[in-house]
């Protein structure tokens, strides 16, 4: 048997090097994939996996054909005059095309994970602009990686392999060259690959905001140093942090969930994108560039896809078949009932969302599409079972650096268990031929 | 390191070894006795030799085997052990976003990740056996673990 290079889906940095041993049927061997990416390859036997359709009737799920679920489905949607669509960050850049056009037609409300994730960052950089870099850039040119509120160790774990240890074109010594400089909160798995160069700053938590201000305003002044620490940082880490902001050639500052999801201050990721600038205006060789790190392997991809075809990435509402402006959020939306109906489609927000949110979206009907069984398919009142992309149907993706990766089909899919994309096709047509 | 304290650190070369360090390193393999030292059995370094005896003690002249151990419990398989191996680097071809090991791996590749778990393939091309000088020393895969999953012991 021989080894087929593919894509992993595990996480949103997409390793393009995987190597696995397949017949076709099953996958038998996996190389080079971490954890997570081999527990995505191995969903597809996993005692967890939906292979049928099924419908609740009086409180238990019954076992259905296809087309019953898919024409309840469609008998509820079109009942409802506010349907909510939420999810597309693991699904194909193609199925988030079909979710926009279902929500046009529908007049429905759509979201994707992204919301109350790096989306976030992407808002605020729509009013201060950002600068991008790609993890080939970052293996081949940087010198230094900041890793912001981010326990990249544990959540992507082949981001340290790639950008610090690999031997770029131009960083021919890969991890010797290379600094790393770690602000969070807690001591976590990423303080582990630290080297002797390397900067640890445990910060205080919720004080992010002040120290990206006292750095701001020690960039703007020249030969000014720090006479005091700030947010539980002394002068002296202080000081050398402010010599290599300013000393290096290419920098990249990874954003993580400690920092977006950060409740001190609203305005902490505009101050964060602004300092990158002030940086780069004083840079003369090379630039220091932002990288957001989600979880959701294509969740940048529906910022991508909702962009070039609304102009919008989140609070997509429509009426009449047209995209209309809204203060709406999917939290405001939950929160005040403001649905009838939901379309879950790839995620789990039973789970993520707060347990007050969780029960007001159960309360109505919820259709969920989904591969695995999660907290959402337990309360859910129509699941219709999809492949998964990028091992049973192709698709396209979009990186951590909103590259497009091309995402393969390795092995078939269960009987009757077709892609998200066609199944939201079926219900496009399905709902314009009534 | 701790034996190389003890030595003469003149690196006199009587021992038939380059350096002390390298005598050292040999000592802490048990490929060499203390008494192979012949500086050290002068009297101005009898401290010495009796701290360096002492800390040894039955285990002195037992050969030693090079082991290292990879905890399958706390490995993640992120790879960093593959990619940092000096001896493995000769044999990764770049791909799209760094560079990866190759399959079927090179028969002088040490590790690879192997269903999300770092699996140990060939330990002769170490470079603590192959390797000359400081190479000897070699511990990158040890140290850059942000697991603390490998080990590096002589058994």
């Amino acid at each position: 048997m021989v080894g087929k290079r593919v894509k992993c889906t595990g996480c949103s940095l997409l390793c393009d090097d995987i190597i696995i041993k397949s017949d076709g049927l099953y996958i038998d061997e996996v190389f080079g994939a971490c954890l997570k990416g081999k527990e995505r390859f191995d969903q597809i036997t996993g005692k967890n996996r939906i292979l049928s359709p099924f419908i609740r009737k009086n409180g238990n799920l019954v076992k259905v054909p296809l087309e019953d679920a898919l024409n309840k489905t469609i008998e509820i949607i079109k009942s409802s005059s506010k349907p909510l669509l939420y999810g597309f960050s693991t699904v194909s850049c193609q199925a988030q095309l079909k979710g926009i056009e279902l929500a046009k037609i529908i007049n429905g409300f759509i979201d994707s994970n992204s919301t109350i994730c790096q989306g976030k960052v992407l808002n605020t950089s729509k009013q201060t602009g950002m600068t991008l870099t790609t993890i080939s850039e970052i293996i081949n040119k940087t010198d230094l990686l900041i890793f912001w509120g981010a326990n990249v160790a544990e959540s992507i774990p082949r981001l340290l392999n790639k950008a610090l240890f690999s031997r770029g074109k131009f960083r021919m010594t890969g991890r010797e060259i290379k600094t790393v400089i770690i602000i969070d909160p807690i001591k976590t798995a990423s303080f582990g690959a630290m080297g002797v160069r390397d900067i640890a700053l445990q910060i205080e938590p919720g004080k992010d905001i002040d120290l990206i201000r006292v750095l701001k305003e020690k960039c703007c002044s020249p030969n000014s140093t720090p006479s005091k620490g700030v947010a539980g940082i002394d002068s002296d880490d202080l000081r050398r942090l402010l010599i290599q902001l300013t000393n290096t050639e290419n920098g990249v500052i990874f954003i993580g969930q400690g920092i977006v999801n950060s409740t001190s201050n609203p305005k902490v990721i505009q101050e964060l994108l602004e300092l990158v600038q002030i940086l780069n205006a004083k840079q003369q060789k090379g630039r220091m560039s932002v990288i957001m790190l989600g979880g959701h392997y294509n969740m940048a991809g529906f910022d991508q896809v909702a962009l070039s075809l609304v102009g919008k990435n989140h609070n997509i509402l429509f009426s009449n078949n047209q995209l209309v402006e809204t203060s709406d959020t999917i939290i405001s939306k939950i929160d005040n009932e403001d649905f009838d109906c939901s379309v879950i489609v790839g995620t789990d927000p039973i789970s993520h969302l707060p347990w007050k949110l969780s029960k007001k979206l159960m309360s109505k009907p919820l259709i969920l599409i989904d591969n695995k069984k999660s907290a959402t398919f337990k309360v859910a009142d129509i699941i219709i079972p999809s492949a998964i992309t990028g091992i049973e149907c192709e698709g396209l993706a979009y990186r951590l650096d909103h590259v497009p990766i091309e995402l393969d089909k390795i092995v078939n899919p269960p009987n009757n268990v077709i892609s998200d994309e066609k199944i939201l096709s079926m219900l496009i047509k399905g709902l314009k031929t009534i | 390191m701790e034996l190389y304290k003890f030595l003469p650190k003149t690196n006199c070369k009587k021992c038939g070894k380059t350096t002390c360090m390298a005598f050292s390193l040999d000592l802490l393999q048990g490929k060499v006795k203390v008494d192979d030292c012949t500086p050290l059995l002068e009297p101005k370094y009898k401290t010495k030799y009796e701290k360096l005896k002492e800390l040894l003690g039955s285990e002195e002249g037992k050969e030693k085997e090079l082991k290292i151990d990879v905890d399958n419990d706390l490995c993640d398989g992120c790879g960093i052990c593959v990619t940092v191996c000096p001896v493995n680097a000769r044999y990764c071809p770049p791909s799209l976003s760094g560079k990866a090991p190759d399959y079927p791996p090179e028969s002088h590749q040490l590790f690879q990740v192997k269903n999300g778990k770092c699996e140990l393939l060939n330990l002769k091309y170490c470079r603590r056996l192959e390797g000359e000088g400081q190479a000897r020393e070699c511990r990158v895969c040890e140290s850059y673990c942000p697991r603390d999953a490998v080990k590096i012991d002589y058994m």
